[in-house]
């Protein structure tokens, strides 16, 4: 209702898409290739699959039973709606914060990568025979405004949306989605609300869910202090900093982690978190896990700065939330950012060595010939969003279905992809109710502020996938 | 004044106009969910919500002249008494309009207690501290039992998996809304039947607002604040109770703020202090629909929430230059961000300068050049006259003639 | 102690903040008895005007002159044009007048300068952070007694204490300050013996308005960015600040600006399960409000007798 400027609260999930991540040093063109060629063979083997075990079970029972699992289109307003054949052109809708707010400037390249993709898709031919229309209404990241945006692309046929961004605002059409059985694809949050198959099976999620980021960090202090370690929590007290910590906290006994502190600050308060620090300082914990926000990570990384320089016997590991991890955000700390851990899943298109890698160039050069040229490394994320979403219609559109709603949120839900522009070993895998969750691996990283480039820290870290 | 044409007040003519301008109001009423698609019921249903925050602000700021730029607490208490009543312990969505009201009537009387100490930009300083510490409080680690903390409601310890109608295909989840066998809407899942749902509930709470505002207004209590807001001191000499006014009103536009709170709620099936209404921007946006309508006049805040909700739909998108109309365009293409904020602002101070009181108000000192409505003769309905009198000829413009007393020191 | 210490020294550094912008607030009343609620935004258009003269290459020690002097300019047209033309009307114009200021600054930086925080990469900004007026470097601290005092913290209390002394000159020492005492005191009187009393309104908005840019400016150093929502709660403490100390009273003002950023931090600090980050605006709030109640004159300000 309200239409005005939202929060700074609104950076949250920013940071989490535009992940910067470096491509390793063995990160060779065919490797690449060999990636994509799976992904394509990949998708065919499963068609393919698919179609002959769906032929062996109609001939063996009445009713198709297709392998894994699949929605019920009986629970649907109108179920004749959900598995009518889609042709011609398929509207997908979305909502995103375009203006209002400091989420507005930090999304705005997020639209600009999806758009482009999906032009990309359509004169590649991707889905053959089906003419991809996307359209993104603004709701200023105020969860009262998206029913209306919602609302409003119903009306004019989409069929499909996806890369709606924000919890509340995605938690605030998924009841209306479901029931309409409207595929919400892509949630652009990474709460775990969006792993609830049973209750909400046409909604999914793309981001990896911030618990389980929170559990990778917890998994890599153990590695780095095998001895245990005693950990500072420094949150933001609203959904996402809370959702964070209490993972953290839930899991820190398993991996001898004794939590010795927690402050919090709020997402509304522009005061820098000195006294947050100093507190944390006079802790002297091993580890400073920390979840800020947006400007917050800026003040308290530059706070912590000056705390390390002011208590020379403490020099403590600091583990910052990846939704900090923006070429923007720690290029606006500067040195105060040197040193510090966090995780990433996508390529860091800002290395020159990943620029140089096939896919990563095709991408450049397209958004540059599509006049985004500037934004190219803030982009990825909603590059990486559209390319799910067209490989999720392009399977479904090749399944034995055909290309029905019932067919997409199947698709997303039994779907094994490589994204062109993710991390080498990262691949999108669903299955069912077993595995909600698209992406659940990371790796954590190590910042260095001079070359303002990211270190891998061990391995791909990919015990959490469900 | 002259006027082209004089008609007597409860005249014929007079009730000829009357009935027609209701007539209109409800036709647009009934010819939105009707007629309209389901973006336009929404946003119709984001004006409606707004125009009753602004008309309980209205009661206090435009009739009693006391400054809050904290309503979007009341709301805040509305949405959440909702949110916490049907998420965590599974009562029905209906029940808690009047237990909202109730909750933020006792919170707007206890608040009235200072504020009737604290006069003009004072309270307006308090009550900004209100709008500002409420969130707060929501997130407050010590309150997450009841109020969820920072995430909100509902959470996984709720009973119900939303704050307003369980609707859903489950056994025990609503799926018709049915008046006596009477189903109106159809299955309630579908996108169609939900807007229009939403739509007529915030429809009814609109309406019902309205009279509560309009029965104040036109009653004892509601002279008392007139006079209260006109000159305080005389107010007391001719024996109005200033104290036990305020606390009145100050209880009654707070239970009707909340009013909104639970159709947001319920409209949106969740509840967190970061929805914009519940912050210090719902409280400006209430200030500013009001005002931009016409404080003091029942008309001012309906006419003001359809006039912001319509420019800020128009105006959305004109971050991207080529969404502007070509003729607006050399106007906004500058900008980096929609119009709508700069738009309101201006027009907020530009009124101040030319009709204090609102659109409304400006419509009926101009019309009254047209037409002019003569008062019935004094002893039946001399109050009501003196509003209409007050609303149409007098050059005073304040909305707070509380404040002055500061401004005399 | 020496946690004791530095919490002490960190709410000094930002109490000096709410001082800076509790002295516009009390220049303003004291002249003309409005509440100015833009004054916040004010300072942070100057405060984003400076960022874009460092954009240009412009030194901070020079573009602070200038960002003060738009505050200036921006205050001193606020009461020429806005705000002295509906004063005759109501106070409650004013008020709306100054609301609707401060929706419209807010969204002049906006659109002006986009709505990110700034300095930006992302937008090709050079700066790599909002300069600082003092050395900000980490090692630039001093330890007493075991706190650690930044050097830059220390340079903003200087510049309060130094602004505030000021300020004492200009209101006892010289003809303007005496005349601006007689305008707040008795404006039509004043009138009578001579005083421009129009010209010494403009010139007090003005000055306030030049104050809130330097705590702006000083403010963003200390965050090393610029943002909308920059002023917010600041403007907030500030003006709990102005009523703590009377709103008629500059010394009393920084006083409790400074107090009010101690308490802040000791309560947030001490009484972390309690109140703690989220409810330490409360502390803000209940001081304005029991002020309000028990002496609505604040600690240092001068009861005045309500007329009708």
């Amino acid at each position: 209702m309200i239409r005005r400027r939202a929060t700074i609260a609104a950076i949250v999930a920013v940071g989490a898409l535009t992940v910067a991540a470096c491509g390793s040093d063995d990160n060779s063109a065919s490797d690449t290739t060999t990636a994509a060629t799976t992904a394509d063979t990949t998708a065919a083997t499963t068609a393919d699959t698919t179609a002959a075990t769906t032929a062996e079970t109609t001939a063996a029972t009445d009713a198709p039973a297709p392998e894994g699992w699949a929605v019920n289109t009986d629970d649907c307003v109108d179920p004749d709606a959900a598995n009518a054949p889609i042709e011609g052109t398929l509207k997908i809708g979305s909502a995103m914060p375009l203006t209002g707010g400091v989420a507005a400037a930090a999304f705005a390249p997020v639209k600009g990568g999806f758009e482009s993709y999906i032009k990309y898709a359509n004169e590649q031919g991707l889905v053959p025979g089906v003419t991809l229309e996307l359209t993104i209404e603004d709701d200023q990241y105020n969860a009262e405004l998206t029913p209306g945006a919602i609302a409003k692309q119903i009306d004019g046929g989409s069929q499909v949306f996806s890369g709606i961004i924000g919890s509340p605002n995605n938690a605030a059409v998924r009841a209306t989605l479901n029931d309409e059985c409207i595929p919400q694809l892509n949630a652009l949050t990474g709460s775990p609300a969006w792993g609830e198959v049973a209750d909400y099976p046409w909604t999914t999620g793309i981001l990896i869910p911030y618990t389980v980021e929170s559990k990778i960090y917890a998994a890599q202090i153990a590695e780095l202090f095998p001895e245990g370690a005693t950990v500072s929590l420094f949150y933001v007290n609203n959904e996402f900093g809370q959702v964070y910590a209490d993972a953290f906290k839930e899991i820190a006994g398993d991996y001898n982690l004794t939590i010795v502190g927690e402050q919090t600050i709020e997402a509304t308060d522009s005061n820098p978190p000195a006294s947050q620090v100093t507190t944390i300082a006079s802790e002297k914990a091993d580890v400073v896990m920390a979840v800020p926000l947006g400007a917050g990570c800026i003040s308290f990384l530059s706070e912590m700065a000056s705390a390390k320089a002011q208590n020379a016997d403490w020099t403590p590991a600091t583990f910052i939330t990846n939704t900090c991890a923006s070429s923007l955000i720690l290029g606006a700390a500067g040195p105060a950012a040197d040193g510090l851990y966090t995780s990433g899943n996508l390529k860091d298109i800002g290395d020159p060595a990943v620029q140089a890698v096939p896919v990563v160039k095709e991408y450049i050069d397209y958004m540059t010939a599509e006049g985004f040229g500037e934004i190219v490394t803030t982009a990825v994320a909603g590059w990486h969003t559209g390319e799910i979403t067209v490989a999720i219609i392009k399977q479904a559109a090749e399944s034995p279905e055909g290309l029905t709603r019932a067919s997409i949120i199947n698709a997303a839900r039994n779907f094994t992809y490589t994204p062109s522009l993710a991390r080498d070993g990262v691949g999108a895998k669903s299955i069912g109710e077993e595995d909600p969750f698209l992406f659940e691996a990371l790796t954590v990283l190590q910042y260095n502020a001079t070359s303002a480039t990211f270190t891998d820290v061990g391995k791909l870290i990919a015990d959490f996938e469900s | 004044m002259k006027s082209l044409v004089t008609i007597r007040d409860g005249g014929a003519a007079h009730w000829a106009i009357r009935i027609a301008a209701a007539l209109l109001v409800v036709a647009a009423l009934f010819l939105v969910p009707t007629k309209g698609g389901n973006g336009l019921i929404t946003s119709s249903t984001e004006a409606l919500t707004l125009m009753c925050a602004a008309m309980a602000l209205n009661l206090l700021l435009g009739y009693t002249g006391q400054i809050s730029i904290g309503h979007s607490a009341f709301f805040g208490i509305g949405a959440y008494t909702t949110g916490i009543c049907v998420s965590r312990w599974g009562w029905s969505p209906w029940i808690t309009f009047p237990l909202a009201f109730v909750a933020a009537f006792v919170v707007g009387v206890i608040v009235s207690f200072p504020a009737s100490r604290i006069k003009g930009v004072y309270l307006a300083l308090v009550t900004l501290a209100l709008a500002l510490v409420f969130p707060n409080v929501l997130r407050w680690p010590k309150l997450a039992w009841l109020t969820g903390g920072g995430p909100g409601l509902p959470n996984k310890d709720s009973q119900v998996q939303t704050t307003g109608f369980d609707i859903g295909r489950k056994p025990g989840q609503m799926r018709h809304f049915e008046i006596f066998g009477w189903d109106p809407f159809g299955d309630l899942r579908s996108l169609d039947a939900k807007t229009a749902f939403y739509y007529w509930i915030a429809a009814f709470i609109a309406v019902v607002v309205y009279l509560v505002c309009r029965g104040v207004v036109k009653s004892r209590a509601g002279r008392a604040m007139v006079a209260v807001r006109d000159n305080e001191t005389a107010a007391a000499v001719m024996g109005v109770n200033v104290v036990a006014t305020k606390a009145f009103v100050f209880g009654i536009s707070a239970g009707l703020c909340a009013l909104p709170g639970s159709v947001t709620a319920i409209r949106i099936g969740s509840v967190s202090p970061d929805i914009a209404s519940l912050t210090i921007i719902g409280s400006l946006t209430f200030l500013i629909v009001m005002v931009i309508g016409g404080a003091g006049s029942l008309w001012g805040p309906i006419v003001g929430a359809c006039l912001y909700v319509f420019i800020s739909d128009k105006t959305g998108t004109w971050a991207n230059d080529d969404a502007i109309p070509a003729l607006l365009r050399p106007f906004f293409a500058w900008s980096k961000t929609p119009p709508g904020g700069g738009i309101f602002a201006v027009l907020l101070i530009a009124l101040m300068f030319v009709a204090p009181r609102g659109i409304v108000g400006a419509w009926k000192q101009y019309s009254s050049r047209l037409v002019r409505v003569v008062p019935r003769p004094v002893g039946m309905t001399a109050p009501e006259a003196l509003v209409r009198e007050s609303g149409a000829d007098t050059t005073d413009t304040t909305g707070a003639t509380g404040a002055t007393n500061i401004n005399n020191t | 102690m020496d946690l004791f210490l530095q919490r002490v020294v960190d709410g000094l550094a930002q109490g000096s903040v709410y001082a800076l912008i509790a002295l516009g607030l009390v220049i303003i009343y004291r002249g003309t008895g409005h509440l100015n609620f833009a004054q916040g935004e004010m300072a942070l258009f100057a405060t984003y005007c400076v960022y874009q003269l460092g954009e240009w290459g412009l030194s901070i020690y020079i573009s602070v002159w200038i960002g003060m002097a738009i505050g200036f300019a921006v205050g001193a047209a606020t009461e020429r044009l806005l705000v002295r033309p509906v004063a005759k009307k109501s106070p409650f114009a004013v008020f709306i007048v100054t609301i609707g200021l401060f929706q419209f600054l807010n969204w002049l930086d906006g659109a002006i300068w986009g709505d990110q925080l700034l300095p930006n990469s992302g937008v090709g900004s050079e700066q790599s952070q909002f300069p600082s007026l003092f050395p900000d470097k980490d090692t630039d601290f001093i330890t007493i007694f075991g706190a650690n005092i930044r050097i830059q913290w220390i340079g903003v209390f200087a510049l309060v204490l130094l602004v505030t002394g000021l300020l004492f000159l200009l209101f006892n020492k010289t003809r303007f300050g005496l005349a601006m005492r007689a305008v707040a005191s008795s404006p039509d009187s004043s009138q009578l013996v001579g005083i421009r009393t129009n010209r010494v309104l403009m010139m007090s908005w003005g000055l306030a308005a030049a104050i809130g840019a330097l705590g702006g400016i000083v403010f963003a150093g200390l965050n090393n960015s610029v943002s909308l929502g920059l002023m917010f709660t600041v403007f907030i403490y500030g003006s709990a600040a102005a009523t703590l100390g009377g709103f008629d009273s500059p010394g009393g003002a920084v006083l409790a600006g400074l107090t009010i950023g101690v308490i802040e931090n000791l309560v947030a600090g001490y009484a972390q399960e309690w109140v703690g980050q989220s409810l330490k605006l409360g502390v803000a709030f209940l001081v304005i409000l029991i002020v309000l109640m028990v002496k609505p004159s604040g600690l240092f300000g001068t009861q005045k007798v309500e007329r009708v």
